[in-house]
């Protein structure tokens, strides 16, 4: 894993509930450090996000809600999580259900801050 | 969109459709044309092929002088527009794809359905040919023509 | 103060899988030491993350960082482990005061009267969110207020909005259809410059995108996108198929609330589709 990033994603992932945590280049959508539970397909995970990221910082514009500082995607059997940090960087994560998820955004938030 | 073989169609579409790439090319790494999809001119057509297949050889070249792993993929990004190369064995040969990309998408997603769309091409190639013939250059400008007919309705 | 802090670290540091870091974490907070505390009521909640009380700890340290979304979310978190801990009644008694939903702060601040009858101020506090009315002889209700029964007093939008009635109709909804088009409702900036068109374009790009996201990742179908920004906080779901909807609030509110703010607004849209069909 990338050194600077090691320590924020494991921090991230011993959370309860990660699947995985990532640094995803915004622009591109690429991996930058990765740290995943098996079968989390870390290639996906990242450009998705990215590209995801992409459309609700385009609706956040024109919908007047102001910069995203966390976006989160709730689906039936788990959640995607995307806060953007600074340098073009986004840290992602992925979580099971029934997570404590206030706490994962209280730390992705924190981290997101320290990768800025 | 075009192609030689009926069979890539269906996986190239779905590519185009998912990654929104705007220009797509499948070709042999000799060059010849197996699909396409936006290109409107023949000669654009044959020079991103050329080029595209020489990219490939040339960073494969560039890997074995290094002694390093071939690079699968090859991406040059701009600031409106990128292309990427991929590489994939077929049971007709090694196949080299060509997209280029605009700001409505990612490398990263591109990545994610080429890698989709070698699945599906494999899924989807007929068994391969009993007897490989040795390519002659005549055959391959011959090969070539037709397959630009083919492409482009000619 | 210093004093128990030192000896609560000292039992802790001996054994940090004791439940003292609820005393410590709390001890902190009251201190106003909000960093130390926080991170003690992190592991201890890594530790013990079906312990209510370390929701609640964590909660009310939340609260004091004027997190108010997620101290919401962390006691409502305890209220599913434990429906009559006293404590996450308090808690959410106040943020709902806080947010101006007076029915549902009452309801809890009297749950939290009734599990601690003694607690004067608590009294107080009830008799203050019921604002001078009779409060003590009437029943209390065996669950919330239900979301329908909310103010009916806002300001009513156009005839024929499905969001007619809704608390923020006119400027807090919006309802889309898939190709990008306004259906009803309408959304406001904070200055109050009507962004409902601009938004409406860019809703189905982001309902495509958080679809294939989830199909991609192995999520399972969506169900709802939320996007804390740094003006308004939005949420958005799709009350059909071939609809999407988008409401915002302001970003002090607890995350809760705007899913559930963003759920009647669907169900009030649901309705009104299939009145328009």
């Amino acid at each position: 894993m990338t050194e600077p990033y090691a320590a924020p994603l494991d921090s991230l992932t011993r959370l309860r509930g990660i699947r995985g945590a990532m640094v995803v280049a915004a622009q591109d959508g690429l991996v930058v450090a990765e740290s995943l539970m098996g079968g989390v397909k870390g290639t996906a995970l990242a450009a998705m996000a990215a590209n995801l990221a992409a459309r609700v910082t385009e609706l956040s514009v024109r919908a007047a809600v102001g910069g995203p500082r966390f976006v989160h995607l709730q689906a039936q059997d788990g959640s995607l999580l995307v806060a953007p940090a600074a340098e073009d960087l986004l840290l992602v994560a992925v979580a099971g259900r029934d997570v404590p998820l206030g706490l994962i955004r209280l730390e992705m938030l924190r981290l997101a801050e320290r990768l800025a | 969109m075009r192609a030689i073989e009926p069979w890539v169609l269906a996986p190239l579409r779905a590519f185009v459709e998912d990654s929104s790439a705007r220009l797509a090319l499948l070709m042999t790494t000799s060059g010849q044309v197996v699909a396409q999809h936006g290109f409107t001119g023949a000669l654009d057509l044959m020079a991103a092929a050329a080029l595209g297949t020489g990219i490939i050889a040339s960073s494969g070249e560039l890997a074995l002088q290094m002694d390093w792993t071939p690079f699968r993929t090859v991406a040059h990004q701009g600031q409106r527009q990128s292309h990427f190369l991929g590489w994939f064995d077929t049971p007709h040969g090694r196949w080299v794809a060509l997209v280029v990309f605009g700001g409505e998408t990612k490398l990263g997603l591109v990545q994610v359905y080429f890698d989709q769309l070698v699945i599906e091409l494999l899924a989807a190639a007929p068994p391969e040919p009993v007897q490989k013939q040795e390519v002659l250059a005549a055959d391959f400008e011959r090969e070539l023509n037709a397959s630009l007919r083919a492409l482009f309705g000619r | 103060m210093t004093e128990d802090i030192r000896a609560l670290s000292a039992q802790y540091a001996a054994d940090p899988s004791s439940l003292v870091f609820l005393r410590l974490g709390e001890a902190l907070r009251q201190r106003g030491q909000l960093e130390p505390a926080l991170k003690i009521a992190l592991a201890g909640l890594n530790r013990y993350p079906h312990l209510p009380d370390a929701h609640d700890l964590y909660a009310r340290i939340l609260a004091d960082r004027r997190d108010y979304a997620s101290a919401f979310d962390e006691w409502d978190t305890a209220l599913r482990l434990a429906p009559h801990h006293l404590g996450a009644h308090k808690g959410i008694g106040f943020l709902y005061y806080r947010a101006g939903e007076p029915e549902h702060a009452l309801y809890h601040l009297r749950v939290a009267a009734e599990l601690d009858p003694g607690d004067e101020g608590l009294r107080a506090a009830v008799e203050r969110v019921a604002g001078g009315r009779e409060i003590w002889d009437v029943p209390l209700p065996v669950a919330p207020p239900t979301r329908d029964a909310e103010t009916r007093v806002a300001p009513a939008p156009a005839a024929g909005d499905p969001f007619t009635g809704v608390e923020g109709a006119g400027q807090r909804l919006l309802l889309v259809d898939r190709d990008g088009l306004r259906l009803g409702g309408a959304l406001a900036a904070r200055g109050g410059r009507d962004v409902s068109e601009e938004a409406a374009a860019s809703l189905a790009g982001v309902v495509q995108e958080a679809a294939r996201a989830a199909r991609l990742l192995e999520l399972g179908e969506w169900d709802h996108l939320t996007i804390e920004g740094t003006e308004l906080s939005a949420c958005l779901l799709c009350p059909t198929a071939d609809t999407s909807l988008l409401a915002t609030m302001d970003p002090g509110n607890p995350a809760g609330q705007l899913a559930f703010y963003a759920e009647r607004g669907a169900k009030e849209a649901r309705a009104w589709l299939e009145r328009a069909r």
